[in-house]
């Protein structure tokens, strides 16, 4: 499959992101995999990427991040949606939208 | 089963100082990865060295930029510039304090130039100055450092600037005493105004890092 440019990739993590957390709260790891396996694998992340955009999107208070205890004893960090991050994710998906409307009159082609 | 902590902290000791909490999630992260892949069929070794990849030579890197630039980037205004800015007219305060006749200046002499040993020796407060004042905006270690090392910041930006232009004026004055001089200020200027000045900084930042802190909501 053709390597989606960076930039593309950038602006299109966090709608991902955040439309994952819409679902349910995950973590870091479980949130890189299933973005790669519902993708198939067009985005991929790697930690540096991964988990620096989550701790801006906390910042942001569009994700809650808290501790959580697994039943063999460790511990991992789940990120939950916010209210104010459910807000985002109808600008974000029209934007996106638009974009691939426009560009679609560019080049004809069609989504599938 | 390899101690993913340990790892993480051996391998990124700089986000370890900064984020003890991060590097714990960059761990349960690799721990996650590894089990996936021993489940998948990998062998130990090749699993293990496949999920250190992800924090060794180029990601590693990425990591360390991405994160530090994150965190500077945060309230960057607040919490690094203007504690750096104020840490700035104290350092400049105090240059020019010490550069008034009436007050006895120390200096020691090194490769011809003069050095000013009691203005560095005042750094170490201007440092922590930076440090604290972004301390109580909320700032986190890398962007107390940051603030703190401003003004060595400043300077080299001036410094660089200064040789830049006084480099391209020597090819117009053709006169071989121009071009001698600046290369001797090459080796004395950057370490007395900029190296020097952001080693004291730094040590003050380090003093500052000691201060009983308040904590922050």
């Amino acid at each position: 499959m053709a390597s989606v440019n960076a930039q593309i990739k950038r602006g299109s993590a966090e709608l991902a992101v955040l439309t994952l957390l819409a679902e349910h709260p995950l973590h870091g790891y479980e949130i890189a995999k299933q973005i790669e396996a519902q993708t198939g694998g067009v985005l991929c992340f790697d930690m540096a990427s991964l988990y620096p955009m989550l701790h801006r999107l906390e910042r942001k208070s569009w994700v809650k991040a808290e501790w959580q205890a697994l039943p063999n004893g460790r511990r991992r960090r789940c990120y939950r949606l916010t209210a104010s991050g459910r807000k985002q994710i109808a600008p974000l998906r029209a934007q996106w939208r638009a974009f691939f409307q426009a560009l679609q009159r560019v080049t004809g082609f069609q989504n599938a | 089963m390899p101690d993913w902590k340990q790892i993480v902290h051996k391998h990124l000791r700089v986000l370890g100082a900064c984020s003890p909490e991060f590097t714990e999630e960059l761990a349960a992260h690799l721990e996650d990865s590894h089990e996936a892949l021993l489940r998948e069929g990998l062998p130990a070794e090749l699993a293990f060295q496949q999920t250190i990849g992800q924090i060794e030579g180029r990601y590693r890197v990425w990591l360390v930029v991405r994160f530090l630039l994150e965190e500077l980037m945060t309230g960057f205004i607040r919490k690094v510039a203007v504690p750096g800015l104020l840490t700035s007219a104290a350092v400049g305060f105090f240059y020019c304090a010490l550069a008034l006749d009436h007050i006895p200046r120390r200096v020691i002499w090194l490769a011809g130039g003069q050095l000013p040993l009691s203005w560095w020796c005042l750094l170490p407060i201007c440092g922590a100055l930076g440090a604290l004042l972004s301390q109580r905006k909320g700032g986190s270690r890398p962007q107390r450092i940051a603030a703190s090392l401003l003004p060595s910041a400043i300077l080299g930006i001036f410094v660089v600037l200064i040789f830049a232009v006084g480099f391209t004026m020597s090819r117009s004055v053709n006169h071989y005493w121009w071009g001698s001089a600046l290369l001797e200020s090459l080796g004395i200027v950057p370490p007395a105004f900029v190296l020097m000045p952001a080693a004291f900084s730094l040590l003050g930042a380090g003093i500052a890092e000691l201060a009983p802190r308040n904590p922050i909501a």
